[in-house]
Parts: C-alpha cells; sequence; structure tokens
C-alpha cells in the first residue's frame, strides 16, 4: 500500500536492530533466548539478563491501541497537506510489555480511540541507499 | 536538610520573541553572566566554574576566556535530555562547590533561535532517511516533544478522567503572573479560559497556549559555600535538596509499557522529599518547568502534590494564579508566559521568591522549589530554603 504520509516522507535508515521490523512484512519483536524477555526498541543485549542470545519473532500481527493523538500542526513541509494525522502507541499481541509506535489508517482520523483492537498492514517503499524493499508496519482498526 | 551550597547571584539577558535577539547566543550567555556577578558583587575574574545542559553550543573554555576568569576549575553539563535538566545545574553546583572543587560556579543557559533554528523545530529531519533511534517514530510524522507527551497526557487523561479545564488552568495561571512582570514576553497580553480554548490545536490535546513559548535569551546564577557568602553583599539563598534521576527500565524510547503514561518523576520526587526531610504541603512557592499543560499535571501528582482524581480542583479556580495562590506557581510566567530559556529562568525566579524580590511575590517563603522539565528522564528539582 502507498504510504499514509506520503510517498516521499521520511524513511527508516536500515541497521541490523531495526532490519527486520521495517522489512519482514510481518511484526518482528526482539526475545532474548535465555529468559524470555521481549524487547523494543531491539538493543544489543536483554535489559533482564543482560544476555547476548536474542532474536526475532514473529508476531500475531494485531494490538490494541495504548495512546493516540491527532497532530494539527506540521513540522515538515511534506505534512502540510497531511494534517490532521494520528499517530498512536501500539502494544503488540505477543510480546509482553512492548508497545511500538505507528499511525492508524484505513479509518477516519476522529474515529481512533484509546483500547480499540488494530491489525497490521504494511506500507511499501525502496531503501535509497542500499535498494532493500521495506514493509513498514501501519495499523487499522480490527473491530 | 544540607545547605553547604547557595545562590548569592542571579542575572538575565532581555529576553525576546524568537529570533528577536539583536545579540548573538553567546553575546546573550555572557551579559547573563554579567549581570549575575554583578547581583553577586562578584569580579568576572573570580568566576572559577562553568554549568550548562542540553546542546550547549556556548563552550567553556570560550566563555571563561573571554569574561577573564583567572582559572577554570569545574566545568560540567548533566547527560541525556534536555530542559529535565535544568534543576540539575543545580545539583552539579552544589557538588562542585561544597566538595571544594571550584569556588564560584556559574550555571547558565542561552539561546538564540534566530541563528540558530528552533528547538523541536524538526528543521533538522528533513533529510531522507531517520538514524536508527528516531527510526522507530519519524516515519509515522512523530517527531515532536509535543506529540510525544500528547501521547503520554492523552492516555493518562483518559485513565483518570482528567478534563482539558486542567490543562487549561495551568496555562492561564502562567498568563495572569506574567501580567505582573515586565520581563515577560508575554506582559500585557492576558489569556482568557475563551482564548485559551480559542486557540488551534498543536497536537491535541495541547493548543497553542498548552505549549512553552519559544525565546532568545540567557539565564545565570552564581554558586558558592556558605562561608564565602558572608564577604558578599545581598542575601544568600541555600540548595537544601537536589534530586536527579531516573527510574528502572523506562525504555530507550519513553512508550513501553512498565512506565506509560508516565512523566518519569516519582523518583525525583522521593529522592527529593528524603533529602530535604519535608512533604510537597510543606512547599510555600513552585515553579513547574511546562513543556506542555499536560506534563504539569502529571508530574504534580507524581512528586505527591496531589492524587490524579483531584488534580482538577488541585489546578483550578485560580489556585495557582497570583501570590496569594493555594500554591503560588511559575509566578514569572514560567516557559509559557515569562520566556522559554528551557527552564533555567525558573530556577531564577525560585530563588528571587527566597529573597523577596518577584513581582508575584508569594508571603513567607522558606521553601522554594523549581522542578525541571516532565516527560524526559533524568528529571530533576532543587529546592531552596531560607536566605542567610
Amino acid at each position: 500500500m502507498s504510504r499514509y504520509l506520503g510517498d516521499d516522507f521520511i524513511l527508516p535508515g536500515l541497521t541490523p536492530n531495526n532490519t527486520p521490523f521495517f522489512t519482514a512484512g510481518s511484526i518482528q519483536i526482539q526475545f532474548c533466548d535465555d529468559c524470555g524477555h521481549a524487547q523494543h526498541p531491539p538493543d544489543d543485549l536483554c535489559y533482564a539478563c543482560q544476555g547476548r542470545n536474542l532474536s526475532f519473532r514473529t508476531c500475531p500481527g494485531t494490538g490494541r491501541v495504548e495512546s493516540c493523538a491527532r497532530v494539527h500542526h506540521p513540522l515538515h513541509p511534506a505534512l502540510r497537506e497531511r494534517v490532521p494525522y494520528v499517530i498512536a502507541i501500539v502494544s503488540v499481541d505477543g510480546a509482553p510489555g512492548v508497545n511500538v509506535q505507528g499511525n492508524v489508517v484505513h479509518c477516519d482520523t476522529s474515529s481512533v480511540r484509546i483500547g480499540q483492537k488494530v491489525r497490521a498492514v504494511y506500507e511499501e517503499a525502496v531503501d535509497p541507499h542500499s535498494g532493500t524493499k521495506l514493509l513498514i508496519p501501519q495499523w487499522e482498526p480490527a473491530d | 536538610m544540607h545547605g553547604r551550597a547557595v545562590v548569592v547571584g542571579v542575572g538575565e539577558s532581555a529576553y525576546y520573541k524568537h529570533g528577536g535577539s539583536p545579540d548573538t547566543e553567546f553575546q546573550l550567555a555572557c551579559t547573563a553572566i554579567r549581570n549575575a556577578a554583578e547581583d553577586a558583587g562578584l569580579e568576572l575574574r573570580q568566576l572559577d566554574g562553568l554549568i550548562s545542559y542540553m546542546d550547549n553550543r556556548n563552550s567553556p573554555l570560550r566563555l571563561a576566556d573571554a569574561l577573564g576568569f583567572e582559572e577554570l576549575r569545574w566545568s560540567s553539563t548533566p547527560w541525556a535530555g534536555g530542559g529535565n535538566n535544568s534543576s540539575a545545574t543545580m545539583h552539579l553546583a552544589d557538588a562542585a562547590v561544597s566538595g571544594g572543587h571550584a569556588n564560584y560556579v556559574v550555571a547558565f543557559r542561552a539561546l538564540a533561535q534566530g541563528q540558530f533554528q528552533r528547538l523541536g523545530s524538526g528543521a533538522g529531519l528533513m533529510a531522507g532517511t531517520a538514524p536508527e533511534g528516531l527510526s522507530w517514530g519519524l516515519p509515522y510524522g512523530l517527531m515532536s516533544p509535543a506529540q510525544e507527551c500528547a501521547l503520554q497526557t492523552n492516555r493518562w487523561m483518559h485513565d483518570h478522567g482528567v478534563s482539558q479545564e486542567a490543562l487549561a488552568s495551568v496555562s492561564l495561571a502562567c498568563y495572569a503572573n506574567a501580567q505582573r512582570n515586565p520581563r515577560a514576553v508575554r506582559y500585557g497580553r492576558p489569556l482568557t479560559r475563551e482564548d485559551y480554548h480559542a486557540s488551534r490545536w498543536i497536537v491535541e490535546p495541547f493548543h497553542l497556549f498548552d505549549c512553552c513559548m519559544e525565546n532568545d535569551g540567557a539565564a545565570a546564577l552564581i554558586i558558592t559555600t556558605p562561608e564565602r557568602a558572608k564577604d558578599l553583599p545581598g542575601k544568600a539563598v541555600p540548595i537544601v535538596a537536589t534530586a536527579q534521576g531516573k527510574g528502572p527500565e523506562i525504555g530507550l524510547t519513553t512508550f513501553q509499557q512498565r512506565w506509560f503514561p508516565g512523566m518519569y518523576y516519582e523518583n525525583v520526587g522521593r529522592i527529593l522529599w528524603e533529602r530535604a526531610g519535608v512533604k510537597p504541603a510543606d512547599i510555600d512557592v513552585l515553579q513547574m518547568y511546562e513543556n506542555f499543560t499536560g506534563p504539569v499535571v502529571m508530574a504534580l501528582c507524581e512528586m505527591g502534590f496531589c492524587e490524579p482524581a483531584d488534580v482538577e480542583a488541585f489546578v483550578g479556580d485560580g489556585r495557582l494564579e497570583g501570590p496569594d495562590a493555594a500554591l503560588p506557581f511559575n509566578t514569572s510566567g514560567g516557559n509559557i508566559a515569562e520566556a522559554y530559556i528551557h527552564g533555567l529562568e525558573m530556577v531564577v525566579e525560585a530563588v528571587r521568591q527566597v529573597r523577596g524580590e518577584s513581582t508575584c511575590q508569594a508571603k513567607n517563603v522558606e521553601l522554594s522549589l523549581a522542578v525541571g522539565g516532565p516527560g524526559y528522564a533524568p528529571g530533576s528539582a532543587v529546592l531552596f530554603g531560607p536566605a542567610i
């Protein structure tokens, strides 16, 4: 799908820690293979046990809106035609304690509510440096 | 209580709308420090320490040379974040002088946003790809402190049934108090509750008047020991307690579930009350950094001034407005209506309250508290005690 804030809007610069999240086409969250702790953003060791056996696991791709806010003031020139838009914090099913950031798409901006169930959808883009195909997670209403 | 360090001088430049300063940022810094030294009765050459915070562009080496310090014995800045460290400057200054490392330490903050870009403007974020730390939010247009704090505030208001009127009351108190303060950028520009509600949204639940201004200016304080202060002409204002820090595992971004929604001020309050041996009800006058109004009401609760269920009554009905308020609050007008010198001007105001020199002077001030910016860690706070 095309991008919520426009196909020319800022892209994530890919690194080893964020490549799974932004390219897999599924919700990839980092887990500790030693103690089972889920953490986000990913980092170089486990914050619960300091273990280094970390891997990304595929979560079901559903979640819940923990908070949301309608943005009216465009901070970037590319957003002048996009306001108001909705930013959201979404708790990720299958990853205890983990929230991610995103937009709630495919709905009226005034309809997004705390507690709303959502499911992941993916915006397509291409990393300008490596040519890698990006699949940027977004969220749409699921109820 | 501690009290082994005292503030002996405060100074400011004039305060301007952003981009309005005829001086460079470095000139503003030098003006504020000179004014603070003059207020203290010190020669510039006697100063021997420099403390600032955030992305400080005014090198301590350049300042010490330009101002003619005979030597520089202490230079430091707290790690991480921004205005959350405004009161941490007093934490470091206290350590510097009570530990005997330096004699007359300056804490300062200067900004000229015509010369440099505005804080939080997104102007530095125009490039095509976001670095890893920003990649989790920027591609979603989540790119400013106002938006981050709005997400925290919306959830907190939802959980506790707090209405927009609580946020309005904070803004109105700042504006009311600024009408007494000729230094305030919003002096002569009173705000009504109707004006507040009619103002444009920045990001819900923040109207324009829920947000701090953007300004040019500089503020400075000079800290020394009580013994050295005896030789100076003015009142000395003791630092009786400071706190800086964060609780466990808040997350690299501020939204993980353990602390969401939160302003990270529970531990700052706990440390402060323990070190000072006082409680929130003992505070005579409060300066609390308003990046936005929502974080203020949240941090008031986290520090123990009131419960979320009571916060609308705590801040409402003018209970924060004027010198006779139930809790005199942001008496200079604060970041919202005096000037946004990243909160250091509010530390200056906390000192003025102890000296009896505020334009909105609370009565019988013995304990004057200045709290750094909520919503970002590490938070900070400084409590000043009766003048000596």
